[in-house]
């Protein structure tokens, strides 16, 4: 049997260092939508898993979920929850974590559900409150700010077009299908004008 | 809903101290939220949202702490300094700050050392007990 | 120490001819490809009281390539991940390495104030408010450039797995001497300091 070269793929452990596509991490902390009720509530779902390569790093010899990254998870619920009820118009990025508090850690072969409800909407600014569940324990509260990058970082350089939410954004193929599963345009009463 | 200004003071204090992080002992009534209590423009939106929470009311942010727009618009501003129109606009967006020694040098950079806890207190006061 | 890694397939390739010719498979176990560890180095550090850690941003951390397509920056979470690491150190020097478990319990007030984008390097300093046997607490800040990055507040817990489940102090022990080694990576050789 003979193949086509391909150039720079000999094989060996010099390849290790060149990861194939489907191979690079993504930046998605949650796994799918289960609720989503537009310019209200939403809750999504991450299972924690051995695959995931960082565990491994925190800690070497006892894999527990980076606390960090379950706030990620909850900004990514909110976030996208914030900026679905806004018709994906804006830039929307985390500006402020009020308050985030963590009662257990969570470790491999645990699931997780990330319940966010929009608090306040505004033109320039959302508060949203949150709280992530392991089955009926409580795990944590997070409470965050979003900001409409355009009018709370003037004079910061960055692209016109929305870099948060267009279609080559991760959270694409999660998104089309939280609005799909139950989003009702105008059923949100949050928000102000 | 009528409260007196101690209850407002108070409640105002708290507010300031979960969202800047500060102590309680750090917030008096001349405390300025930028210069001595490290407000940001990410802060002051906080803060509206939580006074809207805790007294609820509404308040277009603009009502509260308008120096945004006013920064911005060549017709108020000359020199690094508010015109008299700036002073103008500024004297009807916040009727509940005393505005006497800012006039007398209305230096763009001191605009945020109106924005005091005692300034809040006056605005909420002003819309409990109007109603 | 573990490698955490993928076992990977490759087919062994042959030159013939100008074309290849497939005459074996090989494995080999490759190193992770996202290690989380979000700082570089500790800079300087006063038993107790304060550390100083640096990070730089790369092209080559692969988040980037979603955060965001066309704008990367360091997602703010591991911004607030390199205080809570730099605090760890400053704990586990403390306590000599006591607990094998050092974990975020609380975060105030986290602010963001500007982006760091590939090739910035961020300074970390953290202060300790308090540092007692299994709580402590800390303000931090991370600055590049002259510029305030972030800022936060937070607390963190530390104990042993053992605690609840003295069949785990084993593991502990696996954690603690791993977590030493990883120190002395982050300490070598820099000047200064305790």
């Amino acid at each position: 049997m003979t193949i086509q070269a391909r150039s720079g793929n000999i094989g060996g452990p010099a390849a290790c260092g060149e990861p194939a596509a489907n191979l690079l991490m993504r930046w998605i902390w949650i796994d799918k939508f289960v609720e989503f009720k537009s310019g209200q509530s939403a809750v999504a779902v991450k299972n924690v898993t051995l695959a995931e390569e960082h565990l491994h790093d925190h800690f070497p010899g006892f894999p527990v979920m980076p606390e960090c990254l379950m706030i990620e998870g909850m900004a990514q619920t909110a976030g996208i929850l914030v900026g679905e009820a806004k018709k994906f118009s804006e830039k929307v990025i985390l500006a402020k974590i009020r308050k985030a508090v963590f009662f257990d850690y969570v470790k491999a072969g645990d699931s997780l559900r990330l319940e966010a409800k929009i608090e306040s909407l505004a033109p320039e600014a959302a508060s949203t409150t949150g709280k992530i569940m392991r089955g009926e324990k409580l795990i944590a509260e997070i409470d965050l700010m979003f900001s409409h990058v355009d009018k709370n970082l003037a004079g910061k350089a960055f692209p016109e077009e929305n870099f948060v939410f267009d279609d080559t954004s991760v959270f694409d193929s999660l998104l089309r299908e939280a609005v799909s599963q139950g989003a009702d345009p105008g059923a949100g009463e949050s928000e102000r004008e | 809903m009528a409260m007196s200004r101690e209850e407002i003071l108070q409640q105002v204090q708290e507010i300031l101290v979960d969202a800047l992080g500060v102590d309680d002992d750090e917030v008096s009534l001349e405390s300025r939220l930028m210069g001595d209590l490290g407000a940001e423009s990410i802060d002051f939106l906080d803060i509206v949202f939580r006074l809207e929470k805790a007294f609820a009311i509404k308040i277009p942010r603009e009502e509260l702490f308008p120096a945004e727009s006013l920064m911005n618009n060549p017709a108020f501003v000359s020199n690094g300094k508010l015109t008299e129109s700036g002073l103008k606009e500024i004297r009807e967006k916040l009727p509940h700050t005393d505005l006497s020694e800012f006039e007398k040098n209305p230096d763009l950079n001191k605009l945020g050392d109106l924005f005091t806890v005692n300034a809040i207190v006056n605005f909420v006061d002003g819309r409990l007990n109007a109603a | 120490m573990r490698v955490a890694g993928k076992i990977r397939r490759f087919r062994l390739l042959r030159p013939t001819a100008g074309q290849f010719e497939q005459v074996g498979y090989a494995s080999a176990q490759c190193e992770g490809i996202m290690r989380f560890i979000l700082i570089d180095k500790v800079i300087s550090f006063e038993k107790g009281r304060r550390l100083k850690a640096v990070k730089g941003v790369s092209l080559a951390e692969e988040y980037l390539g979603d955060h965001f397509p066309k704008f990367p920056v360091l997602p703010g979470v591991l911004m607030l991940q390199g205080l809570i690491e730099s605090a760890s150190w400053l704990v586990r020097n403390s306590e000599g390495f006591a607990h094998s478990m050092i974990l975020l319990e609380e975060a105030k007030n986290v602010r963001y104030k500007s982006f760091l984008p590939p090739g910035a390097q961020v300074e970390y300093t953290v202060e300790a408010r308090a540092i007692e046997e299994n709580v402590s607490s800390f303000s931090g800040v991370g600055v590049s450039q002259d510029e305030r990055i972030v800022e936060a507040r937070f607390a963190l817990r530390h104990f042993n797995l053992a605690d609840n489940d003295p069949t785990l102090a084993a593991i502990d022990g696996v954690v603690v001497e791993n977590m030493k080694i990883r120190w002395k990576l982050l300490w070598q050789g820099n000047p200064g300091g305790n």
